[in-house]
């Protein structure tokens, strides 16, 4: 007990040292605005806060309905090809490539995506009027990460090509020439 | 020895009266601070693990929960055991395409949404 105790102190200060250069590292790379442009963040305030909560909410739906459909395409469709046709003794090993790449890459997908909302949260939740500066360091920053996310996108949908691919050549080779 | 007991037994009576005064109140304490730690845990998790993510009934959500896909039947399902024959393999080929194509078509998270100047908080005076 006493060394889980330990251990849960430890990581609690590294989280907090780690969270601590993170901050620092984002404001040492953020540019001072111009007092022109901290007057405009503070006068539209409201309505990108607004804009800012609805893309919050439009992009959880789409990481539900869009998260859903990338899951099933590994668990329901390729998963279980590669059992049946490992079961009848072919030679799926390009078809497991594909598969473990999905696999990956549908993690970096969800873990990519978790930093990217709870950035957007943080953007959200800063305080545009008294803080112009880091709200548009936060909005920036949520920038970045969503086209990271956007990037993670397209590689699963070039794996599910790559599975296509892959399978239509197994069809021919293992199962039609067989 | 024997002053020696007699000294320390007055005050080992007060300690048992005290913690038999307030053993309720450790109980108490004990158990707020227990139940305490397994929230932070819990809530932790929660929030790191992706759940959170997928939470639509967190307030702010509720207005597009009702738009989710309940489920994703469309998949049908395809057995992970039986023969591969041609029947098997035009099964498989149609559910994967027709899947496939489901997939592709949104290209999501596309766009620039939080490009400063399509949220109107760029420098006016580059513009």
């Amino acid at each position: 007990m006493k060394k889980v105790g330990q251990l849960i102190v430890i990581g609690a200060v590294a989280s907090l040292a780690l969270a601590t250069v993170l901050v620092g590292a984002i404001h040492a790379q953020s540019t001072p605005l111009s007092d022109a442009q901290l007057t405009r963040i503070r006068s539209s305030c409201v309505s990108v806060e607004n804009t800012l909560a609805q893309l919050h909410a439009s992009d959880a739906l789409l990481r539900v309905n869009r998260g859903q459909i990338y899951e099933s395409m590994s668990t329901k469709l390729m998963v279980r090809f590669n059992d049946r046709a490992d079961s009848n003794h072919y030679d799926i090993s390009d078809l497991l490539s594909v598969t473990q790449n999905y696999g990956a890459a549908l993690t970096t997908f969800r873990a990519d995506y978790v930093t990217y909302e709870q950035q957007l949260a943080t953007a959200i939740a800063t305080n545009c009027t008294k803080q112009p500066q880091a709200f548009y360091d936060a909005i920036s920053l949520a920038r970045t990460l969503r086209s990271q996310v956007h990037a993670d996108v397209t590689r699963l949908n070039e794996y599910i090509s790559d599975y296509d691919n892959v399978f239509n050549v197994f069809v021919d080779t293992e199962v039609t020439g067989k | 020895m024997e002053e020696e007991a007699l000294k320390t037994e007055p005050e080992m009576d007060t300690e048992t009266s005290f913690w038999g005064t307030h053993r309720f109140m450790l109980l108490i304490t004990m158990t707020v601070v227990i139940a305490s730690i397994l929230v932070v845990i819990s809530m932790t998790l929660y929030s790191t693990s992706g759940a959170a993510q997928l939470d639509l009934s967190r307030p702010g959500y509720r207005g597009v929960a009702s738009q989710a896909a309940s489920n994703d039947n469309n998949f049908g399902e395809y057995a992970n055991s039986g023969p591969i024959n041609s029947d098997s393999v035009n099964q498989f080929k149609t559910l994967y395409e027709k899947q496939a194509a489901a997939a592709q078509a949104v290209d999501a998270y596309a766009g620039d949404p939080l490009n400063p100047d399509s949220l109107g908080i760029s420098d006016p005076t580059n513009n």
